[in-house]
């Protein structure tokens, strides 16, 4: 990849109010690298953010912007892109927001391939609220709402979404931004849903998944003999891995997305018809 | 004032709805103003479903308790209605079939017995058109011609084939012959102007509602299936490619309403419509609308509850909710429509209103409005939209965030779509400073709310707001004040009571307080009516006006007032 020498501002005159070695730093590097060798402008893409440590980004990345509410920001997204489906819209969102309070979207979302690019910010936990479980906690983990320790079995978000037909499903950690970067580029780059679940180190609330521990957990799938990301199965079977955490494309597939299956979306976005003179004459006779 | 009160009844799933609008369609185009009003269960078979079609040469607001004719098509169609029957009332049954669930019924001498079950097998059409056979005998009996009634059968049934069209016209012909045969003294001597009323239409609250939001530049509707609003969904998305809509059925109400805000950021109008139980579902997304400054238009569609309540019944238990819903303060527009005409224009201006204010817009509706059929005047073809408070993309800055939330004296500060180049913003769920990034300073947030706010006297100034309304003589002993659907019902009531008159609101928030304030000087005697327990616009009229009103008629049992109801309480 070259470097675009002619890079347009990317991010706002506020500091990031991230904690010291949180992993939201290096995403928000990987944004900057993709957005700059994407060449895409910050007018011509839109961020939505949910509410959490991870959608706290919408003030320092300098794009059109929405900061949703908790939970909600796929469907925000999802609305967006029905409007003007000639932009790039990504959302940035954390397990807790898309996996818990917003599942339901994500599943919904996910099934009718709607053609925004998921960035979930993947701590295992509830940051902004102080370090409750979430649904990717591992049973047994005590946190300040499960004092005994979580009762509940982890989610797999990876395995959820390529169940829910999904068509570009990744995972990246936070820890390398350059592979980072490059799964961020196919990801926006990819027609129809694409999820990219990023292990993020949170070093305040999270201290027994360090940078050292995910790097010696994970390994790379694009350097394992034989692994295709068009083969559903092996993908699915991939994602039960949880000793060691493949990072890579899992799979991929090319589908119509939905706004592509809109019939009313086939020439022109939504945003471009003009409204200044409606006539509803015709549809009148109906009710002689 | 020459007039017609004809009603089917029988079981879910007997087509009672179908035949309602069949006669409902033949009536209208032989020149009377119809009223259509159906009562059915949540249930798609068995219990008790009726369609009711009240005629008349003059306007017809409502319908009346007392029938003409009544068709029943099982024992508890004639059981069930007795206090609405006459000594006039002809009542169609086929006795062959109920019998002897009727022993004791008091009015055996004004059956029209017709063998119903036994027409529509020998018609050739099975026992599918034993409807159309009783349309038929309505026909003879309402002495409508037989010819216009059939011109409707093919109508409806043109998709299913010749075949249909043809069993079903020779049902009704059979059915008409019957009576005309058995019974010739039982029609009624009613004349037709014998064709359709001039620029009238025949439809539906949810489809004023749904022709007004498309009449509005309406882009992006999604919904969730929840009575009485269903059918606005069914309506768009049936005609999405003809409107050039985007429809779409979203995962959830929460959903709907997220995606709904989402397409309207991104410079369409929107629209979501559901019922109390979803839209409670919808108020953290109506505060995000409030906040983040971006337009949306709800309908809400009242039905008796809380919570699942009655759900194909009527209600307006809604009204301070739809005022107050959502965490703490921001502007917003409640219509509160009477009629299909007013639901199409609230709908209208709401997606106008909405965009110009940049806030959430509210259109009040019930299941008696939503899904009863009315002629209203036909609504214009053409209509000019404007887009409004909109930045001027020339004068963008560039490379700098682009002041979303500027100061302005009337609290409107213009927004860029996204897309547009120098615009660039971030839009905020959390309190912003004027470039919309998050802020918690004291006074930052006190200008934000402050900001907002004007925008509510804005809007309280707009002269499109639609107006408190008197009906009846200018002067009266006794003045109803009330809103939303009641309006024919009372305007209808009117008609017995010359010494009543009638303040109809059909907007509530802003609350029209100086034209309300004017028009209750001149009142002498008060009253309110409202079809919810408390009284919603009256505690809203003693906090708004510290006018208190201490008559209330009130009627919270899943169904409107009757006309004759109103006179007998007053
Ligand atoms: C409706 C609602 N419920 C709860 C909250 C409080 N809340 C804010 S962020 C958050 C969870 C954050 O966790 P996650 O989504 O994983 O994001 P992170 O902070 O870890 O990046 C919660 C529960 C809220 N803002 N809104």
């Amino acid at each position: 990849m070259t470097t675009n020498l002619h890079s347009p501002k990317r991010v706002t005159a506020l500091p990031p109010t991230w904690c010291p070695g949180c992993g939201n730093f290096g995403i928000l590097g990987s944004i900057k690298a993709a957005l700059d060798q994407l060449t895409v402008t910050p007018d011509q893409a839109v961020f939505v953010y949910d509410v959490g440590c991870s959608g706290n980004m919408a003030d320092f990345v300098y794009a059109y912007g929405f900061h949703s509410l908790h939970g909600r920001a796929l469907s925000s997204a999802a609305g967006i892109k029905l409007a003007n489906h000639h932009l790039p819209v990504i959302s940035v969102i954390g397990d807790g927001g898309c996996f818990g309070e917003g599942v339901d979207h994500f599943i919904g979302l996910s099934r009718g391939n709607h053609d925004i690019t998921v960035l979930t910010h993947d701590n295992y936990l509830y940051s902004l609220t102080t370090g409750q479980k979430s649904p990717l906690t591992p049973k047994g983990t005590v946190t300040p709402s499960t004092p005994d320790g979580t009762i509940d079995e982890a989610f797999n978000p990876l395995g959820v979404a390529i169940l829910n037909q999904a068509t570009f499903v990744a995972r990246g950690f936070a820890g390398d931004i350059p592979h980072l970067t490059k799964l961020l580029i196919a990801a926006i780059s990819h027609s129809g849903f694409s999820l990219l679940d990023i292990l993020q180190p949170c070093p305040t609330y999270k201290k027994d998944r360090s940078y050292a521990w995910y790097r010696d957990h994970i390994y790379y799938l694009d350097q394992e003999a034989g692994y295709q990301t068009n083969d559903r199965k092996l993908a699915l079977q991939k994602t039960l891995e949880t000793d060691r955490l493949p990072v890579g494309i899992f799979f991929e597939e090319t589908k119509p997305a939905y706004h592509q299956q809109v019939i009313s979306l086939k020439d022109t976005p939504l945003v471009s018809q003009t409204i200044d003179s409606i006539n509803i004459g015709p549809a009148l006779k109906e009710f002689i | 004032m020459p007039a017609l009160n004809w009603k089917i009844a029988g079981a879910a799933g007997e087509g009672i709805k179908v035949s309602g609008l069949i006669l409902s369609k033949a009536l209208f185009r032989q020149g009377v103003n119809i009223h259509g009003y159906t009562e059915y269960p949540s249930l798609i078979r068995g219990g008790h479903n009726t369609f009711q079609v009240a005629a008349s040469i003059e306007k017809a607001h409502a319908p009346k308790v007392a029938l003409d004719v009544m068709v029943a098509l099982n024992a508890n169609a004639v059981l069930n209605h007795q206090e609405e029957f006459t000594d006039q009332t002809a009542i169609v049954a086929d006795l062959n079939l109920i019998k002897n669930d009727l022993t004791g019924f008091k009015r055996q001498n004004q059956i029209i017995d017709i063998p119903l079950a036994k027409i529509a097998r020998d018609s050739g059409g099975g026992l599918l058109v034993k409807n159309t056979v009783a349309l038929g005998a309505s026909g003879y009996l309402l002495n409508l011609p037989l010819e216009s009634l059939n011109q409707i059968l093919t109508e409806t049934f043109a998709r299913k084939g010749e075949e249909v069209v043809k069993l079903n016209h020779q049902a009704a012909s059979l059915g008409y012959d019957y009576v005309k045969t058995n019974f010739p003294d039982k029609k009624l001597n009613f004349a037709y102007p014998g064709k359709p009323p001039a620029d009238k239409i025949f439809l539906t609250g949810n489809e004023a509602i749904a022709l007004g939001a498309v009449a509005g530049g309406l882009k992006f509707y999604t919904a969730y299936p929840m009575t009485p609003t269903t059918a606005i969904l069914h309506y768009l998305a049936a005609h999405a490619d003809q409107f050039g809509l985007v429809v779409r059925h979203g995962e959830n109400e929460i959903g709907v309403v997220n995606s709904a805000i989402g397409a309207a950021f991104a410079g369409v109008r929107s629209m979501v419509a559901t019922s109390g139980g979803g839209f409670s579902l919808m108020t953290e997304g109506l505060g995000l609308s409030g906040v983040t400054e971006t337009p949306l238009v709800v309908v809400l569609g009242m039905r008796p509850g809380p919570a699942s309540g009655m759900p194909t019944w009527s209600s307006q238990g809604d009204l301070l909710f739809a005022i107050n819903a959502s965490q703490d303060e921001f502007p917003r527009l409640v219509f509160t429509p009477g009629d299909p005409a007013e639901a199409f224009e609230a709908a209208r201006l709401a997606q106008n209103l909405s965009e110009k204010y940049q806030t959430p817009a509210l259109v009040l509706t019930d299941k008696y409005l939503s899904e009863s059929y009315f002629t209203v005047d036909r609504f214009a073809d053409q209509h000019l939209n404007q887009r409004h408070s909109l930045a001027d993309s020339k004068a963008l800055p560039n490379d700098q965030p682009f002041p979303r939330y500027q100061l302005t004296d009337n609290g409107i500060s213009p927004r860029p779509l996204p897309g547009t180049p120098g615009g660039v913003h971030l839009t905020n769920s959390y309190e912003h400073d004027e470039l919309g990034y998050a802020t918690e300073e004291s006074k930052v947030r006190t200008a934000q709310v402050d900001k907002r706010n004007r925008k509510f006297a804005s809007m309280s100034q707009e002269e499109s707001l639609p107006q408190p309304v008197l009906f009846g003589p200018q002067n009266a002993a006794t003045t109803i004040v009330s809103w939303g659907s009641n309006k024919g019902v009372i305007r209808q009531a009117l008609n017995l009571l010359p010494d009543v008159n009638f303040i109809h609101l059909p907007l509530v928030w802003p609350f029209p307080e100086k034209t309300l304030a004017k028009l209750l000087a001149s009142a002498k005697k008060l009253v309110t009516l409202e079809c919810n327990s408390t009284g919603q616009l009256n505690r809203l009229i003693r906090e708004q006006t510290g006018i208190t009103i201490d008559r209330k008629l009130l009627k919270y049992d899943g169904r409107p007032f009757y006309p004759e109801e109103i006179v007998e309480k007053l």
